[in-house]
């Protein structure tokens, strides 16, 4: 087998720390090779220092047998390496079809042409997209299917995704898995980082992982299993303590509390519709839907950051109080905290320390906390507690949050919500793009929230997730919550059924 | 030992930043400053008189006032184009009154009446209304003129009355060798510095200026913060409107159509608040409002026209610009999206 793309020895280093180091990578034809590894372990470093984002600073780069440097990505669009990223890295002001031909535009462009290309071209690869939508108006789902043809589209012969189906729903996974197997036959070479380890076991010939910048095991699919990637991954045994088979069904489900929040009727345009349901404290409600379900609005219209109709809006108890927060600050006061999903967009602060980030929720959490004086001793003790409480690791006290990874991110945007003392917490997505071992750490404090009596929810599209967690399951479909299961007869397969039927 | 600092997360290892001696814009312009003031005081025969030093300070009192009114503003993400239309007829708003046969204290508080009703509307636009701070401001400071120029005096200058030698006082006077207005200056410099620094408030600025979404959901009430901005702005430019008015004993209305608000945001600019927001603060509005200072007087001593005072300050700031590009350069990692 002769290696489309390979790295020998190579190492990648910024200001001298490197991202990975002494790492030997191989490519072959046709190959659908999973990259797998904790957040910060270095692989997307990797794949950009293959598609040409950065160049190695040591260590060599072969292209089918050369050796090559690529100063920029088009330079390696040009050798037929095509990366397509995490965040997505189209023009949201244009259509779908002109994204997909862009660069490779006439002097004179025929929009209606593209369009008509586009379809065809779509069609082909089974995604419903309409070419003459903007993109600005699509959802995630469908900004990846548009990021994907394009990268079909430039007859690329390596294509890299970085965790292309964190944002898929299951349907559109499938189709997405179809896609690869195509280009597979193509003869196409595929690199995908993904954190849903089934889906590297499912889809992939070759798996190599990387943990803490080192290569720790490159070998055949079939020599792998989930504990075994796992194991690999962070160096120790984890299953047992995320998702573990049959794990819903041994656990003790936590009873019903106090009835603490009550929705019923609410309304807001046309993605929450007449929804109902009740929330209670001392247990983890786990609200499962796919994209679109309406699930993140419903309780964002809950916390006060957004507003439901005016008209016929439909009525929010809490603490059996009729409630109606404009904004999320009462809200907040009153007790009701939400984690956002979009962590970099609308969870922390960004030119803000750790510290000064908790702080601001602690700030936040009563009327007139602005007219306090502030201390820094305050902020760096109350800091240092909620670092220990949640294990945030940090070298750097002072760093900014937006240095740190996902998963540590993830926990200050805990710990800034939870610093307000909440009495229903509303996590959104709370471990997407966060690593194994985070996982683990922010499930377990999940738990303990409610076992401290708080009325937690989770929101999540990740199955295995609702069902570790819940100690009530419902279920959103088209803006509506449409069922209510109990963790222990419920099962994949049935959750599935209730949100998409 | 931290139990946190013994087990470090990779990724956050090679995010870990040099600590030390870090070369700022705000360094670099403070040392300009320096550099500059040896240079006139060696150099112009009358740079280094009393004379000169005092009108170099009180011209530096004026703009250094509206730059922290205007530091304010862009901390939380917004620009402010009215403090010079603000500050020049909220003054002639007293002054026409006070010739009118109004007490002049009574008379300032109306002319401040002015500026806080201004304020709440201009805040209340870009708060509740949602519209950009620059066009809420650009628009505000228009109509704020025209009512000056239309409604509210019929000339350009409004002489004060006499025998108010109590309010020349602050344009004039000085207290132990030093001009009132500097200590003005200096006086609302510390108040506000600790303003930003140490009070929620002051925090609750830079948090939205970071990030308002984040801001709104982490329960901080955004709006209600935003209108105090503009207050606090509006407040900035009546003190800089009544320094004004006390050292020449009038006000000229014609000030709105020259540069200074361009000079007012060169300073804030300069002296490195980024109007992206959430960076900044009063330290580097007085390095700022230094080097502008000193240049406009320097340049004013050698008599050099108008036109090309503008070019040498445009000038001045692109250079800023490009030596804080080469000193801080993007970070590779964090510049970067997605994972590491």
């Amino acid at each position: 087998m002769t290696a489309v793309v390979e790295l020998r020895d190579a190492t990648k280093a910024f200001r001298g720390v490197p991202a990975f180091e002494n790492v030997d990578f191989a490519l072959g034809r046709g190959e659908v090779h999973a990259l797998l590894g904790e957040n910060g372990a270095g692989k997307s470093t990797l794949t950009k220092v293959i598609a040409g984002v950065h160049t190695l600073t040591a260590g060599r780069l072969l292209v089918d047998g050369e050796e090559t440097t690529f100063r920029n990505p088009s330079e390696a669009l040009a050798k037929g390496i095509a990366m397509v990223y995490q965040e997505n890295s189209l023009v949201p002001s244009m259509t779908v079809a002109q994204n997909i031909y862009l660069g490779g535009e006439k002097a004179f462009n025929r929009l209606r042409g593209i369009y008509i290309a586009a379809q065809q071209f779509l069609q082909s690869l089974n995604f419903h997209v309409d070419p003459s939508a903007l993109v600005a108006s699509l959802g995630a789902a469908q900004k990846q299917m548009v990021e994907i043809a394009r990268a079909v589209h430039h007859k690329a012969k390596v294509i890299v995704f970085d965790e292309p189906t964190a944002t898929l729903t299951p349907e559109e996974k499938r189709y997405f898995f179809n896609l690869i197997a195509n280009l597979k036959a193509q003869g196409v070479s595929v690199i995908f980082i993904s954190h849903a380890l089934e889906e590297a076991l499912e889809i992939s010939d070759r798996i190599t992982i990387l943990r803490d910048g080192k290569l720790i095991a490159s070998d055949l699919t079939e020599n792998f299993d989930r504990e075994k990637i796992i194991r690999a991954m962070v160096g120790r045994e984890l299953t047992g303590e995320i998702y573990g088979q049959g794990r819903a069904a041994t656990r003790t489900v936590r009873p019903r509390g106090r009835k603490v929040l009550s929705v019923e009727n609410l309304s807001m345009g046309s993605i929450v519709r007449n929804t109902s349901f009740s929330i209670f404290s001392g247990q983890v409600t786990g609200i499962f839907g796919l994209v679109g379900s309406g699930r993140t609005e419903t309780l964002k219209v809950v916390a006060g950051v957004l507003k439901r109709d005016f008209f016929h809006g439909g009525e929010v108890k809490f603490e059996g109080e009729p409630v109606r927060f404009r904004v999320p600050a009462p809200a907040v006061r009153n007790g009701i905290v939400y984690v956002t999903e979009e962590r970099k967009a609308e969870g922390f602060f960004e030119t803000m320390g750790i510290a000064e980030n908790i702080y601001m929720g602690d700030l936040a959490r009563v009327r007139g906390g602005g007219l306090k004086v502030i201390s820094m001793s305050d902020a760096v003790d109350l800091a240092e507690q909620w670092r220990q409480k949640l294990n945030i690791r940090a070298i750097d006290p002072n760093a900014k949050v937006i240095e740190l990874s996902g998963g540590n991110q993830q926990k200050v945007v805990i710990a800034k919500a939870l610093v307000q003392k909440p009495k229903l917490v509303i996590f959104d997505e709370p471990t997407r793009g966060v690593d194994v071992g985070a996982i683990a750490e922010i499930h377990h404090f999940i738990n303990d929230l409610a076992d401290q009596g708080i009325a937690v929810v989770v929101i999540s599209s990740y199955l295995p997730e609702v069902l570790a967690v819940s100690d009530r399951i419902l279920v959103a479909r088209q803006g509506k919550i449409v069922e209510e299961m109990e963790p222990k007869s419920a099962t994949e397969e049935a959750i599935m059924y209730a949100a998409v039927h | 030992m931290n139990p946190a600092v013994e087990k470090p997360h990779d990724s956050d290892v090679a995010t870990r930043r040099d600590k030390g001696f870090v070369i700022t814009q705000e360094l670099i312009v403070a040392v300009a400053a320096a550099v500059l003031f040896v240079l006139f005081s060696v150099a112009l025969d009358n740079f280094l008189t009393p004379g000169n030093l005092v009108a170099l300070v009180r011209n530096v009192a004026v703009l250094g006032l509206l730059s922290i009114g205007m530091a304010v503003v862009v901390i939380g993400r917004g620009v402010d184009l009215s403090l010079v239309a603000v500050m020049a007829v909220s003054l002639t708003v007293s002054i026409v009154l006070a010739n009118k046969g109004y007490g002049f204290g009574e008379a300032l508080v109306i002319g401040l009446g002015f500026v806080l009703v201004v304020a709440l509307v201009l805040g209340f636009l870009v708060a509740y209304v949602e519209i950009p701070s620059i066009f809420a401001t650009l628009a505000v400071a228009s109509i704020v003129y025209g009512l000056g120029r239309g409604v509210i005096a019929d000339l350009d200058v409004n002489n004060i009355p006499s025998d108010l030698d109590w309010f020349l006082f602050i344009g004039r006077g000085s207290v132990l060798g030093i001009p009132v207005s500097i200590w003005l200056f200096a006086f609302t410099a510390l108040v506000l510095y600790l303003f930003l620094r140490r009070t929620g408030i002051g925090r609750f600025i830079y948090a939205l200026g970071d990030n308002l979404e984040t801001a709104r959901i982490t329960g901080i009430p955004v709006r209600p913060v935003i209108v105090l901005q503009y207050i606090i702005s509006g407040l900035m430019a009546f003190l800089a409107g009544a320094v004004t008015a006390a050292s020449v004993a009038s006000m000229n209305m014609r000030i709105v159509n020259s540069t200074v608000i361009y000079d007012v945001l060169l300073v804030v600019v300069l002296g490195g608040i980024g109007l992206t927001g959430g960076r900044g603060g009063v330290r580097n509005v007085v390095v700022g409002t230094a080097l502008i200072g000193l240049l406009l007087n320097a340049m004013t001593i050698m008599d050099i026209s108008y036109t090309v005072q503008n070019l040498i300050k445009s000038a001045v700031l692109l250079l800023a610009l490009i030596v804080d590009a080469l000193l801080n350069p993007r970070d590779e990692q964090t510049a970067q999206q997605g994972d590491i």
